[in-house]
């Protein structure tokens, strides 16, 4: 698979040369391949949004560090950003901060006007972009944007993004505070524009259950610095070097390595709650 | 003088009362919390949890029925005070309820509120710091501090007003998981020292340590009992689109595969117990 | 992005913590003698005095243990409105009413005087005064103690019915919440800069642009203040926040020698400064 995105050695250290300066990373790297979910894991504080912004030029690498996403080296100053901000699609993880618009219709369209999109076009595009994340174009697109639920903010906010068309869409904590109704519809979301849309993804999450359904890799953060990285599950099978970093496995792990202790020969790997039902169902009936 | 603790009649509530849009939240409803009880509210977002939340301590006012906090009303303002004095709350957003820039500074807002004299206000303070475990913080901005330790701070802040009673609102939603395992434990420690708790959440393993859950669906109750009874309804919480907390899930699944489960299974150290007592015990 | 994190890294209203004999002051002696300066500086109209006072404050903020750099940095997204406003009393302000008004330049409607140059220079030297001393205050003094500080001086006013001790806390909560919107206020650029909203290559010169955008991200922000203020003030009153009424406090206030030193130093400093005036040193 190709890789989309690769982040070398980044470094930021946020208001430096001032005396409340703190370290957010130091020597984190990351890549993205075409057409997966990946995610981005560790306990807060390890710099996962920080390293996002390295994505779409809202940072750049300075002494050190190498960034090239879709072939664009944003350590170069002649690097198009403008164009690399509307092939990666970046999601704050709170929706307020991202709309501004009055209306939703007008804050959706605003990224394909930007780009100098016609009238008909921009139409077009904020309706199938309201579609996808279950806007109902009629009712919402007159609507005062902050005068929406919390979880009709976060489409909209969603929807804006995917009004830009990108290739790589980012999601910084999609899903945090939702209930389990709406984390369900995000991801259900999420695998549709992976399968039908061919946008490649990239999720951070605290929540390693997400995690062990959605991601086809993962990167493990911890202090500033990537400790681990791979697929899913050769990244969950290590659950002693996931502990010293703060991190659990999934429920569903944490199960299974707890009735492997208890005696029961059950094969450890398993990530969801079905596979542990399997494995736990193979054990029983060897 | 009988009554129960926090008793809650034919409740209903509707944003907006007054105007030509009102919004509806809670429907008639009817229910006793106990003195030393830890009650789990959950739902979905609209379900109306975080209202009746408010209503526990006259944030909001009922617009039908009654709340009455040891006897007293909640319409009678005159009453609010010693009400909030026994029902603390604490909210989802430690950074929007912290007031000042010194950590024991904040945990004193309240009982200063009051008018605690020095000697016990100093003692209070103390006890809250060392409760939830922030005493080395205790001169630093909350700033500094982890979630973690916000939402740590926030409870102590609740607690050096001495409740009855703590309400939650969501308080972990926003922690990463170790953060909220520690927030639970110290609810547990609370409870076992003598305080009722009222933990709204939609995290299912939130609930199991509670004495009873309550479920709600579009402002009424929807199921009620305890932990154990509550998730053994699979049909009803299908129904409603929660989940089982995860060993009760796969306990679920290996139920209808055959294998001899109890249905009120929720915990891992049951299934385990369960599981690798009788080894190929079922089909 | 540089311009959106200045209020990030405003030094106004930030407490940092050290350890200096003006961080242990009182802060009521630090509230009025902050407040007699500053009526020093306004007082003084001279080069020479506002030499001498410009080297005073910067010896407090040096004893205070604060970086003069740092402080003189969150100025900095503030220059070009300072600059214009320099310029245009260079050119226009011809004087007042003093008798020794020297003309040194004139082109059309545009006229250089020496007093006009004078009230350049000296203005500016008073606006870093104010800078320092607004610093020196809030850098050296916690919100809480500010709080405490001041509501314990307007108590008396409590009488004729002044809510001191709600102004206080109003204004400690504004003052904490700065960062606080800053990163807001960052985090929302970022994010419609991601969508396209070019906020790059802009310098701090181009005024109208900068304008217009900054309304944008206003929007978001004023939102975001309102929908925190709400949930503040329920977190206040389920904490039976009711006024300073009867409220008592964890950490008592108590003068102390070098609190009276300082008052007294400022108070004479004034009648100094009002006597220099009156007899024309300048």
């Amino acid at each position: 698979m190709t890789v989309i995105a690769e982040l070398q050695d980044i470094r930021h250290v946020y208001l430096s040369n001032t005396p409340l300066a703190t370290v957010a990373l130091q020597g984190a790297a990351l890549s993205v391949h075409q057409g997966e979910i990946a995610a981005l894991v560790g306990p807060s504080g390890a710099g996962k949004s920080t390293l996002l912004h390295f994505l779409n030029g809202l940072l750049r690498p300075r002494a050190t560090g190498h960034v090239c996403v879709f072939d664009q080296d944003t350590g170069d100053p002649h690097s198009d950003i403008v164009a690399l901000r509307q092939q990666v699609g970046l999601v704050f993880q709170y929706p307020h901060q991202q709309l501004f618009e009055r209306f939703v219709g007008d804050d959706i369209a605003y990224g394909p006007r930007q780009q100098g999109h016609s009238h008909e076009q921009v139409t077009e595009t904020v309706r199938w972009a309201m579609q996808t994340v279950g806007l109902d174009f009629e009712t919402f697109v007159d609507r005062h944007t902050f005068s929406l639920s919390g979880g009709e903010m976060r489409r909209a906010a969603l929807a804006g993004v995917l009004a830009m068309r990108p290739q790589l869409l980012v999601l910084d904590e999609a899903t945090a505070g939702l209930d389990p109704r709406g984390r369900r519809e995000i991801h259900h979301l999420l695998r549709h524009l992976r399968d039908e849309e061919g946008i490649t993804i990239l999720l951070v999450s605290n929540d390693m259950d997400e995690v062990a359904e959605l991601a086809d890799r993962v990167t493990v953060l911890h202090e500033g610095q990537t400790v681990m990285q791979g697929l899913t599950r050769e990244v969950f099978a290590d659950r002693q070097r996931l502990a010293a970093h703060d991190l659990d496995l999934p429920a569903a792990g944490e199960i299974v390595h707890a009735l492997r202790e208890g005696g029961l020969a059950v094969d450890l790997g398993a990530i969801t709650v079905a596979e542990a039902e399997e494995a736990i169902w193979q054990a029983m009936t060897r | 003088m009988d009554h129960p603790f926090i008793r809650i009649e034919n409740l209903s509530y509707t944003y907006n009362a007054q105007t030509d849009a009102p919004i509806p939240a809670l429907r008639q409803i009817n229910l006793t919390i106990a003195r030393g009880e830890y009650l789990s509210i959950v739902g979905h977002n609209g379900s109306g949890k975080s209202t009746l939340a408010k209503c526990l301590n006259g944030l909001l006012i009922p617009t039908e029925g009654e709340v009455l906090i040891d006897g007293q009303p909640t319409r009678n303002e005159d009453a609010l005070i010693p009400i909030r004095t026994q029902v603390g709350m604490v909210f989802q957003n430690p950074d929007n309820q912290f007031v000042t820039t010194v950590v024991e500074d904040e945990v004193a807002f309240g009982p200063e509120n009051l008018g605690v004299p020095r000697d016990e206000l100093r003692r209070r303070v103390d006890d809250a710091l060392i409760a939830t475990h922030l005493w080395e913080w205790r001169k630093h901005s909350p700033r500094h501090l982890s979630a973690g330790q916000k939402a740590r701070l926030a409870i102590a802040a609740t607690l050096a007003m001495a409740p009855d009673c703590l309400v939650l609102d969501e308080s972990t939603a926003m922690l990463d998981p170790v953060s909220r395992r520690n927030v639970l434990a110290l609810l547990q420690t609370l409870h076992q020292d003598g305080l009722a708790i009222v933990a709204i959440t939609h995290f299912m393993e939130e609930v199991v340590p509670a004495d009873r859950v309550i479920v709600m669906e579009r402002g009424q109750i929807a199921l009620q009992g305890t932990p154990r009874d509550v998730f053994a309804q699979h049909e009803t919480l299908d129904r409603l689109g929660l989940n089982l907390p995860p060993a009760a899930a796969i306990a679920r699944g290996l139920r209808q595969r055959g294998i001899d489960l109890p249905p009120g299974l929720l915990t891992t150290q049951e299934l385990v117990r369960h599981l690798t007592q009788g080894k190929g015990a079922g089909a | 992005m540089a311009s959106y994190d200045a209020l990030r890294h405003l030094a106004i209203g930030q407490y940092i913590p050290a350890e200096s004999p003006i961080h242990r002051l009182d802060p009521r002696a630090k509230l009025v003698a902050t407040g007699l300066l500053i009526l020093v500086v306004v007082v003084i109209t001279g080069y020479l005095t506002n030499l001498l006072m410009l080297g005073l404050v910067l010896g407090l903020v040096l004893v205070a243990r604060l970086s003069p750099r740092y402080i003189l940095a969150s100025i900095v997204p503030a220059l070009p409105v300072i600059i214009v406003l320099a310029l245009l009393q260079l050119l226009f302000y011809s004087g007042g009413s003093e008798s020794t008004v020297r003309v040194l330049l004139t082109w059309g409607p545009v006229r250089i005087t020496n007093a006009g140059v004078r009230m350049v220079i000296v203005s500016l030297m008073r606006f870093v005064d104010l800078v320092f001393l607004t610093s020196l205050l809030t850098n050296t003094t916690t919100t809480g103690a500010l709080t405490h500080g001041m509501e314990s001086l307007l108590r008396p006013l409590s009488t004729i019915g002044l809510p001191g001790h709600e102004l206080a806390l109003t204004g400690a909560i504004a003052l904490r919440f700065l960062p606080i919107l800053g990163e807001q206020l960052e985090s929302i650029g970022q994010a419609q800069a991601s969508r396209g909203v070019s906020h790059q290559a802009q310098s701090r010169w181009r005024l109208v642009r900068n304008a217009r955008q900054l309304a944008a991200l206003i929007v978001p922000l004023f939102v975001d203040v309102y929908r925190r203020s709400e949930e503040m003030v329920m977190a206040m009153q389920a904490r039976c926040y009711q006024g300073g009424k009867g409220r008592t406090h964890l950490n008592e206030l108590r003068f102390t020698g070098a609190d009276y030193v300082a008052l007294a130093a400022s108070a004479l400093l004034l009648a100094v400064a009002i006597i220099a005036q009156r007899v024309g040193i300048w």
